[in-house]
């Protein structure tokens, strides 16, 4: 005889070992806070839109910042401003429009999908607060460097001792080490707090996708 | 009126928890996760409950979220300890019912069972609450060809086992 068969005879004969819940202990579990995957990735996704927003304010009125108004960027500082906020708008739009998609009655592969979905929708944002990072530190970097009289000093004498060269190889190796450190304990954080969370998921995902195959 | 909801939300899970129960038997291995799962379970069902139009029957309905709850928005619990306590327990209380030899047999098939992975457990889960293969494709969310596929596969997975 089949396992299973054997199984299915007990299956429906367990139904009185289980401990019944009273409609008071039922009514109870409602009235709790759901621990699901899906909200702390909408928790965890709401920090991150809040975190490089509010960074962008921290440093207004900073030192860092006052420097920046002295290389009198504004030209194209305000620009980029207005498209960075248009964009976290849309990312905003998208995220949530993908959260409200995210439900419990779809079938499996439609549910994993669409929380596959809010999440990559989610890093898609952290990776163009990325490229924004680097972008914005090259150009930074082009105009302090154009704008500081120490650096156009250091480069009057090195240019005499023909250590130009030199000069810029260390700028660029310093800036790429930099944005290298900080985009690589991003890249850990993310892997810690997604990849945890996204394991069991993303294992069953491609447990059904693997079905189609 | 939301009272209402509440009201007719909670007398329907009253009636129908055992198919709760049954998910979480398949899914937990301990009495604390077995709780934690359930818990989970009727919150999501709750959650969802306002969309329910009852153009499915609602023990369907549960099935889906149930399954879907286990399979991906649980977050397993840290208390789910590796054991056979919870077999251990349940088998002792049934073992006057029935023989040793296929209370034996029915042990080794659970633990078995917690040895498949989480979409095997849904089909065995979809199998043995006599869903046809229709039902299940659309509960997993593949095609009927591919469920009845694995259904298979799962037939002799869980023989392997049972032998190895």
């Amino acid at each position: 005889m089949d396992e299973l068969e054997v199984l299915k005879k007990d299956w429906n004969k367990q139904d009185q070992r289980f401990r019944k819940l009273s409609y008071g202990e039922i009514y109870k579990m409602i009235l709790k806070k759901s621990s699901s995957i899906v909200k702390w990735i909408f928790i965890i996704s709401l920090l991150e839109f809040v975190f490089w927003f509010v960074i962008s304010f921290l440093l207004k009125g900073t030192s860092v910042s006052r420097k920046v108004e002295a290389l009198e960027m504004d030209h194209i500082l305000i620009p980029l401003s207005v498209v960075s906020y248009i964009i976290l708008i849309y990312f905003f739009y998208l995220f949530y429009k993908n959260y409200r998609n995210i439900s419990a009655t779809d079938n499996a592969k439609s549910l994993m999908e669409n929380i596959l979905k809010t999440r990559r929708t989610v890093k898609y944002y952290v990776i163009f607060n990325l490229v924004a990072l680097v972008i914005g530190t090259v150009i930074g970097t082009f105009y302090a460097l154009r704008h500081s009289p120490e650096f156009t000093e250091k480069m009057a004498i090195a240019t005499s001792q023909d250590d130009t060269f030199k000069i810029y190889a260390g700028t660029v190796i310093a800036i790429v080490i930099a944005l290298a450190i900080t985009i690589l304990f991003l890249l850990v954080f993310y892997y810690l707090i997604y990849g945890l969370l996204l394991k069991r998921l993303n294992k069953n995902y491609r447990e059904l996708k693997k079905l189609e195959v | 009126m939301k009272k209402d909801l509440e009201h007719s939300f909670v007398e329907l899970l009253e009636r129908h928890q055992n198919i709760i129960h049954k998910v979480c038997r398949l899914y937990t291995n301990h009495y604390d996760a077995h709780n934690d799962l359930f818990q989970e379970i009727t919150i999501q069902l709750w959650k969802a409950y306002p969309k329910f139009r009852g153009d499915s029957k609602f023990s369907t309905w549960m099935y889906r979220v149930g399954l879907n709850t286990a399979i991906t928005l649980y977050r397993k619990s840290k208390r789910q300890i590796s054991t056979q306590d919870f077999d251990g327990v349940e088998f002792k209380i049934k073992a006057e019912h029935y023989d040793d030899t296929e209370e034996q047999q029915l042990k080794q098939l659970y633990t078995a069972i917690h040895q498949l992975n989480d979409i095997e457990k849904a089909l065995v889960f979809l199998y043995l609450e006599d869903r046809d293969y229709k039902e299940i494709s659309e509960t997993l969310g593949i095609s009927q060809v591919n469920a009845r596929v694995k259904m298979n596969r799962v037939k002799t997975k869980l023989k392997t086992l049972l032998n190895s």
